[in-house]
């Protein structure tokens, strides 16, 4: 408050200590495309093997989707497996009943999956804290009853099987994601680095500042003249909007659409892929969902009890790494 | 025009009536304070106004304009801002950063994907003019958090200010505050009913910031209007006195 | 007709169980904070405690002591775990209880196995009660008394006793009570084992109506949190209400469009939170 316009302690002290946050976080992304785009040239050698690969990608862009909401606009949602399932059971249904296109499949995919959270975001748009949670926990499983009764079309309990995705036709040249698997992760690959792109670029514009601020005190927030229950709305359908391509990938991935692909189970998953790896950081989830599904890929091949071991999983980061791998590099700049 | 008019406004709680039946008249240009012992109902009647809370009767114009059913957000929109008695900034961002989502959101920007570089140079030229104001620049890039409570307390008054509002409700700026402090936002205060001719309503317990800026004061009591008039009026009151000052000395 | 009073009837005890869950959850949630994901876990453990003690002390043996058991287990857990996430984010005790969730519904998996278990009911309580009505049995009417003492001798602990004062009073204003000299801790636990305790009971009695195996608490969870939003945020007589709606219209919903029985609790509370976001019976406020 004094007229001298000189760094207080405490403002120099903030700035120091951040700068190698933001240098970190650089060094940090080039490091993670580095390996993304090498990874099916070395996966093998470190016992894993390109399908792996390609999971990891996959499920750590809906886990990203997913943050999007819960990290940068601190809106507690349990319910994106709904949208990841229900991308996953549109391209699946696109491609076996309609239009064997794998394109078109994630386009329908995309669409149902963002269609259904614009309705349940209107809905849930005024809850909050555990009360959105529940809601969304409670709304996420709609979907997979509807999947599950519906067994003449979307096979019940069975999952979707008899179809596959489609070789890729642009025109001037065919690519083989069918057959090659590292064609395929490269593929995804490219879905990923758009999607990142998308939100990240987002996450820094003015829109993504009100999500920002409404974590950050929602009712300063208001107060600005931001109508919250309006963005955390548009937030939550983006995040969905992610999480369903996310879906459509994972089911061409398998060829094949999973009804656990939607259950509450699979939301309480990403969740914690989010905060194992950090929620407040950008690839944080990401790292999350490397380590679940390499730990989930070890330990389901080796006991029948691996859901026990997921379980003690959630209890240590939550008793003693709440913050995730990520979280000690400090907070990240607005902008 | 009249800036603020309140007429016959009431808020229950239960059984509690937290504001009875207030009526008042704010003119455009004033600086009005609104004292009164604690439990008056001073900062229930900022809620009312700035849309925190509904009322259980009466109703609220801004400009000649009833905004009574109006959300907060939507007054705020229309150039109604407000400060909170516990300062509710963005604590874990810079004071830039804590400004640049408030020139933003008054830039009309609040839902775009992107800023052309235009629109990016005029937010940052802007958040200079503001940091100027406070003489908050050289401390721009501290977290908000970390810094002294004055300067937490200029930073959500600048951010108030970003909106460019044309009724600007202050929730005890000097709350909590020492003397050099109190002094700083009593003089930032001045400045800008002064220079920007701004229209400002406060809530204050500090008499000495009360009777230097307030060009009129309204005493609540137990929720309702006890006296209004200008501070040497005020001052002389017994009613207030007894009421009152008394109670606070 | 006496399909539809058949499926009403079914739907009123669907209901009760319902009830009987999402009272439990809402005495935590509206003390604690905590939305006990785990709560399904612990109405399975009680019935498979019931089952595995009831070769020894019967059904009735297993009906007082199986409930307590799990109640116990609840506080234990509450002391060990739960208690480490009050005062944080709401995230993290969320995620705690779905572990605890994953870890229950495993656990029972690898002690009782993945199918069914034959759980036996009194012959007393099997046979129908009148032969026109021939699903009205004594199981049936037996569970719906017991849901309606259980609610009864709640709303009792609740109003007449110091603890359940202290309870209601925390639920509305804990800083407040804990300045009175309340020992905040001890009363969270006991809350917590009550509404554990309210889990297994239903537990037990669901077994026997419902079939028991190890996904049988996660199959009623997610309609005790449509009971909780549908009646009303915080408040108890707001979940009841909700609970038995819920299980009604499930129950009338199965006879004409029985594809929809599950969704239709669903486009319920769409229909409430778009009316009426707070619930039924919900507190002005909960929301904020």
């Amino acid at each position: 408050m004094t007229a001298i316009e000189e760094p207080g302690s405490a403002g120099r002290r903030a700035a120091t200590s951040r700068t190698p946050g933001a240098a970190v976080h650089l060094l940090l992304t080039v490091l993670i495309w580095i390996l993304l785009a090498t990874m099916p040239l070395w996966i093998d050698r470190v016992g894993g093997y390109t399908n792996l690969a390609t999971r990891v990608l996959v499920t750590g862009l809906a886990a990203t989707g997913l943050n999007f909401l819960l990290g940068f606009t601190g809106v507690l949602s349990f319910g994106h497996a709904a949208y990841f399932g229900l991308g996953a059971y549109g391209v699946g249904l696109t491609i076996r009943y309609l239009v064997p296109s794998t394109l078109l499949g994630i386009l329908v995919g995309v669409g149902v999956g963002t269609l259904a959270a614009v309705v349940i975001g209107f809905l849930i748009r005024k809850l909050r804290g555990v009360y959105f949670a529940m809601v969304t926990i409670a709304f996420g499983q709609v979907f997979y009853f509807i999947v599950y009764r519906w067994n003449a079309v979307t096979g019940g309990d069975d999952g979707l099987s008899g179809w596959r995705r489609q070789p890729l036709d642009l025109g001037f040249a065919r690519i083989d994601i069918l057959g090659d698997q590292t064609a395929f992760y490269y593929f995804v690959l490219v879905w990923f680095a758009l999607a990142t792109a998308a939100m990240w670029l987002l996450l820094r514009s003015p829109f993504g500042h009100t999500l920002i601020a409404i974590r950050e005190n929602e009712r300063r927030a208001r107060f600005l003249g931001i109508p919250v229950e309006q963005h955390i709305w548009f937030s939550f359908v983006v995040s969905a909007f992610f999480a369903s391509l996310a879906g459509t990938l994972y089911a061409l991935l398998n060829n094949f659409a999973d009804p656990h692909s939607l259950r509450w189970d699979k939301s309480g998953e990403f969740v914690i892929m989010a905060v194992l790896g950090g929620m407040r950081s950008f690839w944080g989830p990401l790292l999350g969902a490397a380590i679940f599904v390499v730990l989930q890929d070890y330990a389901s091949s080796r006991t029948e009890n691996w859901m026990s071991l997921i379980g003690i999983l959630f209890v240590l980061v939550v008793l003693f790494f709440p913050r995730g791998v990520l979280g000690i590099l400090g907070r990240r700049a607005l902008t | 025009m009249t800036a603020l008019r309140i007429e016959n406004l009431s808020r229950r709680f239960g059984d509690l009536v937290a504001v009875d039946n207030v009526s008042l008249r704010v003119e455009q240009g004033e600086l009005r304070a609104v004292i009164g012992p604690n439990g008056a109902g001073k900062t229930t009647f900022f809620n009312l106004v700035s849309g925190l809370v509904s009322p259980s009767a009466g109703r609220i114009l801004f400009e000649d304009k009833d905004i009574t059913g109006l959300a907060a957000e939507r007054r705020v929109a229309i150039g109604l801002a407000r400060t909170f008695q516990i300062t509710e900034i963005f604590p874990e961002l810079t004071v830039r950063e804590n400004l640049r989502i408030a020139v933003e959101v008054a830039g009309g920007h609040r839902l775009l994907p992107w800023l052309s570089g235009a629109g990016a140079r005029e937010v940052e030229s802007r958040i200079t003019e503001l940091l100027a104001t406070a003489g908050l620049a050289g401390k721009a890039d501290g977290v908000v958090g970390e810094l002294s409570h004055g300067d937490q307390r200029a930073t959500e008054i600048l951010m108030a200010l970003a909106l460019r509002p044309r009724l600007l409700l202050l929730d005890e700026p000097t709350a909590g505050m020492g003397d050099q402090e109190t002094h700083d936002v009593a003089q930032l205060i001045r400045r800008l009913h002064r220079n920007q001719a701004l229209t400002i309503v406060l809530i204050e317990h500090d008499m000495r910031v009360v009777f230097h800026l307030a060009d009129r004061i309204t005493v609540l009591a137990e929720g309702s209007v006890l006296a209004e008039g200008a501070p040497d009026a005020i001052a002389a009151n017994e009613a207030v006195q007894a009421a009152y000052l008394g109670k606070a000395a | 007709m006496t399909q539809l009073i058949f499926n009403l009837f079914n739907g009123v005890i669907i209901g009760a169980f319902y009830a009987l869950m999402a009272l439990g959850l809402s005495l935590i949630l509206n003390l604690s904070g905590v939305i006990n994901f785990a709560h399904g876990g612990f109405l399975a453990l009680g019935a498979y405690l019931a089952y595995s003690l009831m070769p020894h002390i019967g059904f009735w043996g297993a009906l007082v002591a199986a409930p307590l058991l799990t109640g116990l287990l609840g506080i234990a857990i509450e002391w060990l775990l739960i208690r480490r996430t009050y005062g944080r984010d709401p995230l993290y005790s969320l995620l705690l209880t779905f572990g605890l969730a994953f870890i229950f519904e495993d656990v029972s998996r690898y002690i009782w196995g993945a199918q069914s278990v034959p759980y036996q009911i009194p012959a007393l309580l099997s046979r129908p009660l009148s032969l026109s009505y021939f699903f009205i049995t004594g199981y049936r009417v037996f569970m719906v008394a017991l849901v309606a003492l259980a609610v009864a001798a709640l709303y009792l602990l609740l109003t007449r006793t110091r603890i359940g004062i202290r309870i209601r009073a925390g639920t509305h204003d804990l800083a407040t009570v804990a300045t009175l000299g309340v020992n905040v801790r001890l009363l969270r636990s006991v809350n917590f084992g009550l509404g554990v305790y309210l889990a297994g009971l239903a537990g037990v009695l669901a077994a026997g109506q419902l079939g028991l195996q190890p996904t049988i608490g996660t199959s009623l969870i997610m309609p005790s949190f449509v009971a909780i939003i549908v009646g009303g945020l915080g408040s108890l007589p707001g979940t009841l209400l909700g609970g038995i709606l819920i299980g009604v219209a499930s129950g009338i919903t199965s006879v004409y469009f029985a594809s929809a029985t599950e969704a239709v609790i669903y486009v319920m509370m769409a229909l409430v939170l778009l009316v009426r976001p707070r619930g039924l019976l919900g507190e002005e406020g909960r929301l904020q």
